[in-house]
């Protein structure tokens, strides 16, 4: 392939976060129109890569582009973007996803040229981590999308936003140095005696084998850092907070794909047994328990809450821990399935934050104890968010039930093989819970009587471009529930091998 | 072109002889005696700038000469030029033309220049001296050539109240420091009969422990430490930068510092290491190690309560000194390369910060951070240099900061070709530090991008410091993205320094 279409994945977000940057003045209004532009060519180099690149490559490392960056002092840092089953639908994700905010926020007054710049600037840290193959790269992609965040939320947030912002920004980074730190031992150790020191995946793969309290320890660095941006309890209290002051756009992006950058890290790294071969011995029981944990605590959590979007910001935390209890399996089902959440989780929590947004800035209030009866006045609404919270319980025919299936059955082949099948009653306790907090938020704020609390008497139901959007990401549900395999093909290669 | 380099290098060598090994030094040091002569014939304080300014870049030309050509060679048995000392020298003097470069537009200058540019090369002088002594006794000079025109730096702003009693403070202090200094290598003398550095580390192993030995060292750990300003040697720092004009701040936070460090890591690697089974070289890693992780430790949580954004990179600047002690914990070269590059970046990244702070004090704003408030709105170019100085010190990706921590940091687990559990609680508490460092340098970044301005004028910042910040601004984005050559010099220079 002669055109480096991984690298201007890349690139092209980046030259459109710099062209929108400085379109100050009157000109901010257009910035709107290069976004989509841009947006538009990353989304259409992810899908030929997807459909086109990937599916005709019998080799997958022709997905794959190497460079050396720098040697010195005994270091080599790569620039080594490739793609395989793990990425491919998360890259894939990651381009719909900001090409979808970016229409969404179509209406966004307040600076639209930082707006937008933001959007894409996360767009190249992003795609920089699902790509990257080198440690350097990937620490650094890694890093990249924090800027944009924290500014996105302090200028565009909720009233709590400085706090949050800050709280988001510290919180993640100290998980990020701590990362860092077994980044540093582990590829120094793989590569004792090797005249540079090459931090690309593959050298530390190919490297020297570690000694097993050496992977068990750095494993728990490795993971800490991962686990932090998942999240999973107790690490998960900067995310309540950062969802509910993000704009809509923002905590769109913060749960669909800023999330699985955890999830993503551990099976990429953590998981993988070249290098780590002899560390889930250890924390197997560990990644299963706080992955249940996170599971019925997140579920338990949503019950509590009257703010729809901390409800919904919640309800991540409880599937991204079924997340980490597929990856605890550390099964083919388990890996195919996780990976599978990540991308469903990705596309259904968009719809749950878009509308959660929108009654937001519909009917000035998120607060499920003000709202009520808006199936009536409202009904295109009510139907998207009764789309959105039955997909996400898992209702059989959408998208997130086969995950949330494939995911149980994996915990259940666990369990038997440790001969302690009781504990799925935890897996079908989440469920209960989950339909429980969905069902009761649905009857608080779409059933019953017309709320007199606020006034609803000028709002309207949702503008077009919104509709737009949620049609999408609601057609993308049910095509991916009902033909799974349309992903899961994709996921296979790489899953097998677990 | 390479061959004119060598001839070039060659016709030196001919006609200075030996001294073509500190004539970089000699050039700044008639730079320093010419300003006051330059300034009484023409009263034009612009004029004196831009004679030192040329010869301080006549010297650095003849430096990386000689560097290219790996014309290296030792004056006097005494000033050793080598991969390390004209690293050093370059730093030094890049540091010395950002200086200069801003310093006719603040206001001090005007009445004293003569005197300030005299000052300003003197140290300049001093700190290359200093870099290139192989001699107990050259260092010690040197480093009182350049302490005592500091103190007269910092007093030149004498109708000052605050640069007074800076200045005062600095002096008593250095005072006290330099004692120690003087007193520690007085044993080191009276232990091994030599003031030469090789000498001293050819001698070191062949002894036996004794009290004497600890005590010098304990002496010019102490005597030193108070140059870097490493805790609990740091009270002055945030006084005299407060003090001190803005610019003479920066320069003496960026080079005085990395002058310390050149001395420190000359002493006590050629000590402890060269002689490869030194007396004592555990306890005193354990000492170094220990120092830097308290130093870097109150640096930043003290930092997080300033309110004067001078004294806030003064305590930066303390926890800074911590990272680089990292070094002469570990006392290996991959971490000394790391030491040497995190020096360079924090030319580029707390020299920048401090211009910014003098710009917009000569531009009419405060000290204060409050002061900074919607500077994103009042001077959108310096407000954003000055998010990537802040993000680099805190080692954001991809900036100049970020890269020199990550070989600094990671020379704390790979200790001599192998992965060691030994420094790994100093390489956690210094990523950790990193990692809390960003709360004060985010408070100064939401109050430029996210409050509200007090008032909604435009603040202008005069040209030539425009033009210093572009170049800081450079340094931190391409030091950051591509710093392979840099820290192949640095690698150099370690090696250098093992090599004695």
């Amino acid at each position: 392939m002669d055109i480096p279409i991984l690298s201007l994945l890349v690139i092209i977000p980046l030259i459109g976060a710099l062209a929108t940057l400085f379109m100050g003045g009157q000109r901010a209004e257009k910035a709107k129109y290069v976004a989509v532009a841009f947006s538009a060519i990353v989304l259409a180099l992810a899908l030929y890569v997807t459909f086109v690149g990937y599916n005709n490559m019998a080799d997958l490392a022709d997905l794959k582009e190497s460079y050396v960056w720098f040697k010195a002092a005994g270091l080599q840092m790569n620039i080594i973007f490739a793609i395989d089953g793990l990425s491919i639908l998360m890259v894939l994700l990651t381009a719909i996803l900001v090409f979808l905010v970016v229409i969404f926020s179509w209406h966004e007054e307040d600076k639209p040229n930082y707006y937008h710049a933001l959007l894409l600037a996360m767009e190249v840290g992003l795609m920089g981590v699902y790509m990257a193959q080198d440690f350097f790269l990937f620490y650094i992609m890694w890093e990249v999308t924090l800027i944009p965040m924290y500014f996105m939320i302090s200028w565009y947030g909720g009233p709590r936003r400085h706090y949050s912002a800050i709280k988001f920004f510290i919180y993640t980074h100290v998980a990020s140095v701590i990362m860092l730190i077994g980044i540093f031992a582990v590829v120094f150790q793989t590569q004792i005696g090797a005249e540079y020191i090459s931090f690309a995946f593959e050298a530390v793969r190919n490297g020297a084998t570690l000694a097993p309290a050496f992977q068990t320890f750095f494993f728990g660095l490795l993971f800490f850092g991962f686990a932090v941006k998942m999240p999973v309890p107790p690490f998960h209290t900067w995310l309540p907070d950062a969802h509910v002051e993000a704009p809509t756009g923002g905590s769109v992006l913060l749960a669909g794909v800023m999330l699985k950058m955890g999830s993503y890290g551990i099976i990429r790294v953590c998981l993988d047994s070249a290098i780590f071969p002899d560390a889930m011995a250890f924390w197997q029981p560990i990644m299963i328990g706080l992955g249940i944990f996170a599971m019925v605590y997140g579920a338990y959590a949503c019950i509590a809450q009257n703010d729809l979007k901390k409800m919904v910001a919640y309800s991540s935390i409880s599937h991204m821990g079924m997340v980490l209890v597929g990856m605890g399996c550390n099964s083919v089902i388990g890996i195919e399935f996780a990976i599978f959440q990540m991308f469903a989780h990705g596309i259904i929590s968009g719809v749950l934050f878009m509308v959660c947004g929108i009654a937001g800035h519909n009917f000035g209030t998120r607060d499920m104890r003000l709202l009520g009866g808006l199936a009536g006045k409202f009904p295109v609404y009510a139907l998207f968010m009764m789309f959105g919270f039955m997909a996400s319980l898992g209702l059989p025919g959408l998208m997130g039930f086969i995950a949330e299936f494939g995911l149980l059955f994996g915990l259940w082949e666990y369990l038997v093989s440790q001969g302690l099948e009781v504990l799925i009653v935890f897996g079908l306790l989440d469920m209960m819970l989950t339909a429980g907090y969905y069902l009761w938020a649905m009857q608080k704020t779409l059933f019953g009587k017309l709320t007199d609390k606020i006034d609803l008497t000028h709002c309207h139901d949702i503008a077009k471009n919104e509709v737009a959007v949620l049609a999408v990401l609601c057609a993308l549900i049910a095509l991916f529930g009902i033909w799974p395999t349309l992903a899961l093909d994709f996921v296979m290669p790489f899953a097998g091998a677990f | 072109m390479a061959e004119i380099f060598d001839s070039l290098a060659t016709t030196l060598v001919d006609t200075f002889k030996e001294a073509t090994f500190v004539l970089p030094e000699l050039i700044v040091l008639i730079a320093a005696l010419i300003a006051p002569l330059v300034f009484y014939l023409t009263k034009n304080g612009k004029i004196v700038a831009a004679v030192s300014f040329a010869l301080i870049a006549v010297s650095a030309l003849v430096t990386m000469l000689l560097m290219h050509t790996v014309t290296y060679g030792v004056a006097a048995s005494m000033f050793e030029f080598d991969a390390f000392s004209s690293l050093m020298m370059l730093l030094f003097m890049a540091v010395a033309f950002l200086t200069i470069m801003v310093s006719p537009c603040h206001v001090e200058t005007t009445k004293h220049a003569g005197e300030y540019y005299a000052l300003i090369c003197a140290i300049v002088a001093g700190m290359m001296f200093a870099a290139s002594a192989a001699n107990l006794l050259a260092i010690f000079i040197s480093v009182e050539v350049v302490s005592i025109s500091s103190y007269a730096l910092v007093a030149l702003k004498k109708n000052d109240p605050r640069a007074s009693e800076a200045a005062v403070k600095y002096l008593i202090i250095g005072a006290f420091s330099t004692a120690l200094t003087l007193f520690g290598m007085s044993m080191i003398f009276g232990v091994t009969g030599t003031l030469d550095i090789a000498e001293i580390s050819a001698i070191v192993p062949t002894m036996a422990a004794n009290w004497a030995f600890i005590v010098g060292c304990i002496g010019m750990i102490a005597g030193y430490g108070f140059k870097i300003a490493a805790v609990p040697f740091h009270s002055w720092a945030p006084d005299v930068y407060e003090g001190a004009s803005t610019p003479v701040s920066g320069f003496l936070a960026t080079a005085s510092k990395k002058m310390g460090f050149a001395v420190l890591f000359k002493i006590f690697f050629a000590l402890f290491i060269i002689g490869s089974t030194g007396v004592f070289t555990l306890e005193f890693q354990y000492v170094f190690a220990i120092i830097a992780a308290i130093t870097m430790t109150v640096g930043n949580v003290v930092a997080i309560s300033q309110s004067n954004i001078k004294r806030m990179l003064a305590y930066s600047s303390v926890a800074q000194a911590g990272y680089i002690m990292i070094a002469l914990a570990v006392m290996s070269q991959y971490a000394t390369t790391g030491a040497l590059f995190h020096m360079f970046t924090h030319v580029v990244m707390k020299g920048g910060a401090f211009i910014i702070v003098a710009a917009l004090i000569t531009a009419g704003l405060g000290e204060k951070i409050e002061d900074y408030k919607g500077l994103a709105k009042r001077a959108p170019l310096v407000a954003a240099a000055m998010m990537l100085f802040l993000f680099s010190l805190a080692g954001i990706p991809p900036l100049a900061g970020f890269t020199s921590k990550f070989v600094l940091f990671s020379g704390a687990i790979f200790v001599n070709g192998a992965v060691s559990m030994q420094w790994m609680w100093l390489a956690l508490i210094a990523v950790l530090n990193s990692a809390i460092s960003l709360y004060y340098y985010a408070r100064v970044v939401k109050a430029m991008y996210i409050e509200k301005p007090a008032c909604e004028d435009k603040v202008s910042v005069p040209k030539p410091f425009m033009v210093a910040i572009l170049l800081c601004v450079i340094g931190v984005i391409v030091l950051g993205v591509y710093p392979e050559y840099l820290i192949d010099l640095c690698s150099k220079a370690a090696t250098a320094l093992w090599l004695l």
